[in-house]
C-alpha cells in the first residue's frame, strides 16, 4: 500500500510537491522537518519514486524505537557472535536498503555518540557491521526526518554541527495542517473513498456541517488524525451522507485546554473567559505555588513529604471552594472521585 | 467556507448553572448541526442526568448518539465530573 501524493490547492504544498520531483532523482541527502503526521514518511517515499532508484528497496525507520545501544546493531547490522544474542549475523538497515533510500525518521533520537558514526558512514559511504572488520561499501540515499529544531539543537550541543550539515544537504519544512485548511476537502475526499472502497462501497456526499467542523479544528496530529478521523466515519456511517454526527467527539469538542494551551496567558485571563473558571484556576495555581515546596518537610521520608504537601495543596484549594468538592477537583485538574480517594489517602481538611 | 463558522472553543463563566453549561456546549456544535439539517437539545436535567434530544438528519444514527453523547458528556465533565448524558427519542 504505497502512500500517494495528493494534491490540493494550498500554494505552498504544490511548491514542495514541484521541488520533490526536482530533487527527487539526486543523490543528496535530505532532512525533513514537520510536526508529527505531517507527512515526513509520505515526502520521503515520493523523493524515492522520482528517483532511478525507485525499483530498489525503500527502507523506513524510527530513530526513537531503539535504546542506544541497539540502534548502532539496526542501522548497520551485526555479526554474528557480536553480543549476548547475536546468535546469528544481520544486515542493517543500510545494508537492506541499498541500492535504493533509507528514511531515517525522529533523527534528533540519535544519541551523540552514534551521530559520529552516522556522519562516518554518510561520509565514506561504507559500513562497518558491529563486531565486524571489514568495509561494507553502501549506496544509499538518506532522507532524514525530525519534528524538533535540529539548528537549535546544534546551538544547544544535543546534535552535532558537522551530521547536521551532512543531512542537510536539501531541506524540506512541511507546514501543519492547520496552515493549508484550503487542503482539508481534498485530502478529506481522498481518504474517505479509500476507506468506504475498503469497504466496497462508494463514497457517500460529505455534508457541510461536516466540512465546517473540519475547518473549525485545529488538527493537532495533522493528516494522520485527519486520514484517523476519516477511518472512523468510513467505519461507522451507514445513513447514506458524511454527517456532523459521524465525526468523532474530539474533533467536535477539543478540549478547552488545548484551545489555550498554545496562547499566552494573559489571554487565558482576557476575552470570553474573563471571569471564568479557567482564569480562576491559573490564579489558584499560582497561590499554591507559594504555599508548600520541594524544600518542605526536609527531614520526612519522600512519601510522607508528598502526602503532607499534597494535603496542604488540596486544603488550600478546598478552602478556596468553601469545601465544595467538585469546584476543587476542577481546579486541580482531577476527577471528582480521584479527588475524594486522594484526600482519604493524605487527610486533607479545610483550613 | 462561507456561512458560520464553529466556536473555537468554549468557556463556562463563573457561577454558571449546570443547564447554563449544558446550553453552552450544544451551542457549540449546533451551527454545525443545523447546516446539516439536525439540532439537539436539552430535555431535562434531574441529579446527575442530562437528558438530550438528536433531530433531525442525524436522529436515530446509533454513531451520531455515541458521539453527541461521549462529546457532550466529556465537554460537561471538564466542569461537573459526575455528570451523565443519556439520549432519548
Amino acid at each position: 500500500m504505497d502512500p500517494q501524493i495528493v494534491v490540493g490547492p494550498n500554494p505552498r504544498m504544490r511548491a514542495i510537491f514541484e521541488y520533490v520531483a526536482l530533487i527527487g532523482p539526486g543523490l543528496g541527502s535530505v532532512l525533513v522537518t514537520g510536526e508529527s503526521g505531517t507527512g515526513k514518511e509520505v515526502v520521503a517515499n515520493a523523493l524515492h519514486q522520482h528517483s532511478a532508484r525507485r525499483h530498489k528497496p525503500f527502507v523506513a525507520v524510527s530513530c526513537a524505537l531503539f535504546a542506544d545501544t541497539l540502534i548502532e546493531s539496526e542501522l548497520f547490522g551485526h555479526e554474528r557472535g557480536a553480543y549476548t544474542g547475536a546468535v546469528a549475523a544481520r544486515p542493517g538497515r543500510f545494508e537492506r536498503a541499498d541500492g535504493g533510500t533509507l528514511f531515517l525518521d525522529d533523527i534528533d533520537d540519535v544519541p551523540l555518540s552514534m551521530q559520529v558514526k552516522l556522519l562516518r558512514a554518510l561520509q565514506n559511504r561504507t559500513i562497518e557491521r558491529l563486531g565486524g572488520t571489514r568495509s561494507i561499501p553502501i549506496d544509499v540515499r538518506v532522507v532524514a526526518g525530525t519534528k524538533r529544531d535540529l539548528q537549535q539543537m546544534v546551538k544547544e550541543g544535543k546534535f552535532r554541527e558537522d551530521l547536521y550539515y551532512r543531512l542537510n544537504v536539501l531541506s524540506l519544512t512541511l507546514p501543519p495542517l492547520r496552515e493549508r485548511r484550503e487542503d482539508l476537502a481534498t485530502l478529506a475526499e481522498h481518504f474517505l473513498r479509500r476507506f468506504f472502497a475498503r469497504r466496497q462501497q462508494p463514497m457517500p456526499p460529505i455534508s457541510e456541517g461536516v466540512m465546517m467542523a473540519l475547518q473549525a479544528y485545529d488538527w493537532p496530529g495533522n493528516v494522520r488524525e485527519l486520514e484517523n478521523t476519516c477511518e472512523r466515519i468510513a467505519e461507522s456511517c451507514s445513513c447514506g451522507q458524511v454527517r456532523v454526527g459521524c465525526l468523532g467527539a474530539s474533533v467536535l469538542f477539543p478540549s478547552t485546554d488545548d484551545a489555550f494551551a498554545d496562547a499566552p496567558p494573559t489571554a487565558a485571563v482576557g476575552a470570553d473567559a474573563a471571569d471564568g473558571e479557567i482564569a480562576r484556576r491559573t490564579t489558584s495555581d499560582q497561590r499554591v505555588a507559594h504555599g508548600p515546596t520541594a524544600r518542605s518537610y526536609p527531614d520526612l521520608p519522600l512519601d510522607e513529604r508528598l502526602l503532607r504537601i499534597e494535603a496542604e495543596i488540596i486544603g488550600a484549594v478546598l478552602a478556596e471552594t468553601g469545601g465544595n468538592k467538585s469546584r476543587a477537583a476542577l481546579r486541580l485538574g482531577v476527577k471528582r472521585s480521584t479527588l475524594g480517594d486522594r484526600i482519604e489517602r493524605c487527610g486533607a481538611y479545610v483550613q | 467556507m462561507p456561512g458560520i463558522r464553529l466556536g473555537k472553543g468554549f468557556a463556562y463563566r463563573a457561577g454558571m448553572t449546570t443547564s447554563e453549561m449544558v446550553e453552552t456546549v450544544l451551542e457549540r456544535i449546533r451551527p454545525a448541526l443545523n447546516a446539516d439539517g439536525g439540532d439537539i437539545e436539552l430535555v431535562n436535567l434531574e441529579g446527575d442526568t442530562v437528558r438530550v434530544r438528536l433531530t433531525g438528519a442525524c436522529a436515530g444514527c446509533p454513531s451520531a448518539e455515541m458521539t453527541l453523547r461521549v462529546g457532550v458528556e466529556g465537554a460537561l465533565r471538564r466542569a461537573r465530573p459526575g455528570l451523565r448524558v443519556v439520549p432519548v427519542l
